[in-house]
């Protein structure tokens, strides 16, 4: 069995399919969290659930809800289990009735009835199963509350399809019926199909074109009469006079289901919304909150722990496990590559962790809270100048945490031309991997003001990224640009969910650092114990200060000539982290102290926040390279991408420092 | 009247979607924005930033520049 759940952008879908089938995948309070299908199993085992990105309507505008139609299209779904907010009815029954049109046995999920109930609106949950004649279980998603119920319907043998069906008047209803039999070849239901078609859903079309045995032409045929008819008659679109009946159905129904007591007066969303939405005070709140995020992440919480694990690990730590290897015979390779390799190299980027979890913390605060549709709003005037919009502003905040991720949350954005900008530009964004970097930087140039540098690093980011988006939009075709987003209501955010996903990210980072960066650690450093003479050589006669020598010219106008430097920038193009690990190997030399101390010795200030603000901009990682071309969908675009990042990280590089130089510093 | 011409806080009904681009009307359609709707105009962020409006229970933001293409009548 094969479950889809579909619904309305942030009804809660995703909470949902976490409770039914146990896992765990990312939630938010805004529109367009989810933008990928994702697949499931059920509890007890009775069936896979996949989740689709939310829409609004099956004839989709932006790519993700796309997706939506697309797996309806692939027939492969044996029922259909729609989630419905509550307290937006009449809206979410559109997408409902379009999903009964589809002829899949259906069941409605009713979420956020305590929401609904706090705004004054009851809903006779049995006067709506029997209108739409499909069974309708009262959910709180969020809770897990009710969802038991929903698993114990799936485990039912039969289940029922609804004999639902709505009368769109002689002269569509006669269309209908016509294009249905044009039609016989196809798996799909006729009616949902011809009524997909009436409305112009592109990918229905899409769909039909690639059955050779379909006459489309006649079908168009029919669809521009019909078109032309309404036209005269209705003074409207075919299909704005399918939505009205649609409408007229909807507003029937529910004047028997909801009754509404008297609206509430000022809500705790409005109160909050006059404050950060205020004219004056929304672009200063949002900058002073996330100050406050960096103040807690370095100054407050991260760095003093970040500081002890560091001590730990090459305190503590190397001591007993030199011991216990001294205890055991280890030869000195050996022991060597443990001490100075593993220990030193991935120790340099564990102790990164509680830094990471900080900022991840109040990144998930701030996803789940909906304050990201705010962000979105405030934003727009500034995003307009740059050719785009404040939607586009969301996978840059979600770009902090990840690329990845940022990249992808592009999906949700309507305009292809300001999506693809926005993918372009999001790897300028300081990534929390590049935070590393400046942890260690910053924590041994500019102690004092760690939180203010890391700042500039990220405004940097943001603003490069602005002017590049800029630039890009002057040589794409101009298109009109569009900006609507749905502010949902602030809720308290929930304390499993918080956790749960301030694990989820920080997992991955831990994760990478015991797999990927080990396993880069150990050939780094076994390029620089070994050389050209041997084993055990200088570290300045090993192979890779011979190879990285040659880069380290390139580098030198900006400030950071050493082949040191020259080995973490390449193998920062792995990971972004690689770059503290290496620099943990290669700067590492017996009783030397702590990795702080050494760099504070082999850079300048200056030298260090250039470094920085190249490590910032120089190349998406590796893993990033994929989801770019997943995206943008060219090689030579996503091409293009790694390379201008080199070109701008060299330029603003060697600005920065030549013209700190001048100045004195 | 035009929706931007409402004061913040007021009310009013909704005449005409037509005058915005067919991209925007989808999308107010999708969230139950149509004709004969009640608004209410909420804010407007500075220099010409995107206005807060309130239809059918929810909130959404807007461009002002369709906003501006709204007809609607005080209720």
């Amino acid at each position: 069995m094969e479950v889809a759940l579909l619904g309305n952008p942030n009804t809660g879908k995703t909470s949902l399919f976490n409770e039914l089938t146990g896992s765990y995948e990312y939630v938010g309070n805004w529109t367009g969290v989810t933008v990928d299908k994702k697949v499931g199993t059920l509890k007890k085992q009775i069936g896979q659930l996949i989740d689709l990105p939310g829409v609004y309507a099956l004839n989709p505008i932006s790519k993700d809800e796309g997706i939506a139609s697309q797996y309806l299209l692939e027939n492969r779904c044996t029922s259909t289990l729609n989630i419905v907010d509550a307290s937006g009815l009449s809206r979410n029954l559109h997408l409902t009735i379009q999903l009964l049109e589809f002829g899949k046995p259906l069941v409605i999920g009713l979420n956020m009835v305590d929401v609904a109930k706090s705004r004054g609106i009851a809903i006779d949950v049995h006067q709506l199963s029997e209108e739409l004649n499909v069974p309708v279980l009262p959910i709180i998603a969020r809770t897990g509350k009710g969802c038991r119920d929903i698993l114990d319907y799936f485990s039912l043998e039969n289940q029922h399809v609804s004999h639902f069906s709505i009368d769109y008047g002689e002269k569509i209803e006669k269309a209908i019926e016509n294009i249905s039999d044009l039609l016989h070849e196809e798996q799909l239901n006729h009616r949902w199909l011809a009524l997909q078609l009436l409305q112009g859903n592109q990918i229905v079309l899409d769909h039909i074109k690639t059955n050779k045995g379909i006459d489309l032409e006649r079908i168009q045929r029919i669809i521009q009469e019909l078109d032309k008819q309404i036209e005269e008659v209705e003074k409207c679109s075919l299909a704005r006079a399918i939505y009205s009946k649609r409408k007229q159905i909807i507003n029937d129904i529910l004047e028997k289901v909801i009754t509404k007591e008297k609206n509430s007066d000022r809500t705790f969303t409005d109160i909050i919304d006059s404050i950060v939405t205020n004219k004056f005070l929304g672009i200063p709140i949002f900058l002073s909150i996330m100050y406050f995020i960096f103040h807690m992440t370095f100054n407050w919480i991260g760095t003093p722990v970040s500081d002890w694990l560091d001590g730990f690990f090459s305190g503590s730590l190397s001591e007993w496990i030199g011991q216990g290897l001294q205890a055991v015979h280890a030869t000195p390779f050996i022991r060597a590559l443990i001490l100075n390799g593993l220990i030193a190299g991935v120790g340099g980027v564990i102790v990164f962790v509680p830094q990471m979890i900080v900022l991840f913390f109040f990144i998930s605060l701030i996803e789940d809270s909906g304050y990201m549709a705010r962000v979105a709003l405030v934003m727009d005037r500034i995003m307009q100048v740059a050719g785009l919009n404040g939607k586009s502003f969301i996978p840059l905040v979600i770009g902090f945490g990840c690329n990845i991720p940022g990249i992808m949350a592009s999906r949700s954005i309507e305009q292809p031309k300001e999506r693809l900008i926005t993918v372009l530009i999001t790897p300028l964004m300081s990534c929390s991997a590049r935070l590393a970097v400046y942890s260690l930087f910053a924590g041994a140039f500019f102690a004092e003001y760690q939180a203010l540098v890391v700042l500039s690093l990220y405004v940097l980011g943001v603003i490069l990224a602005l002017v590049m988006a800029k630039v890009f939009s002057f040589f794409l075709k101009h298109e009109h640009s569009v900006f609507i987003v749905e502010l949902p209501p602030y809720r308290v955010p929930n304390a499993k969910t918080l956790f749960r996903s301030t694990w989820d990210k920080s997992k991955g980072f831990v994760k990478k650092a015991t797999t990927f960066i080990l396993g880069g650690t150990v050939v780094i450093w076994l390029l620089s114990y070994a050389g050209p003479h041997g084993l055990n050589v200088n570290i300045d006669q090993s192979f890779l200060a011979l190879v990285c020598g040659y880069i380290a010219p390139l580098v030198a106008p900006l400030g950071f000539g050493t082949w040191q430097a020259g080995t973490a920038l390449v193998s920062g193009f792995l990971a972004k982290e690689a770059v503290v690990s290496t620099m943990s190997i290669v700067y590492h030399a017996p009783h030397s102290g702590t990795l702080t101390g050494v760099i504070s010795q082999a850079f300048t200030p200056l030298q260090a926040y250039t470094f920085m603000v190249f490590s910032l901009l120089y190349i998406p990682c590796l893993s990033t390279v994929p989801a770019i071309y997943k995206e943008v969908g060219t090689r030579k675009l996503t091409w293009f991408t790694v390379m201008y990042c080199v070109a701008l990280a060299y330029i603003v590089s060697l600005v920065i420092y030549q013209v700190g130089r001048l100045m004195g510093f | 009247m035009i929706l931007t011409e409402l004061k913040k806080g007021e009310k009013a009904t909704i005449l005409n979607l037509s005058g915005t681009t067919e991209l925007v009307q989808q999308r107010l359609l999708d969230l139950g924005i149509t004709e004969g709707e009640e608004v209410c105009y909420k804010c407007a962020l500075p220099f010409g930033g995107p206005c807060m409006l309130e239809v059918c229970g929810q909130c959404i933001g807007l461009r002002r520049r369709e906003a501006k293409e709204i007809q609607v009548v005080r209720t």
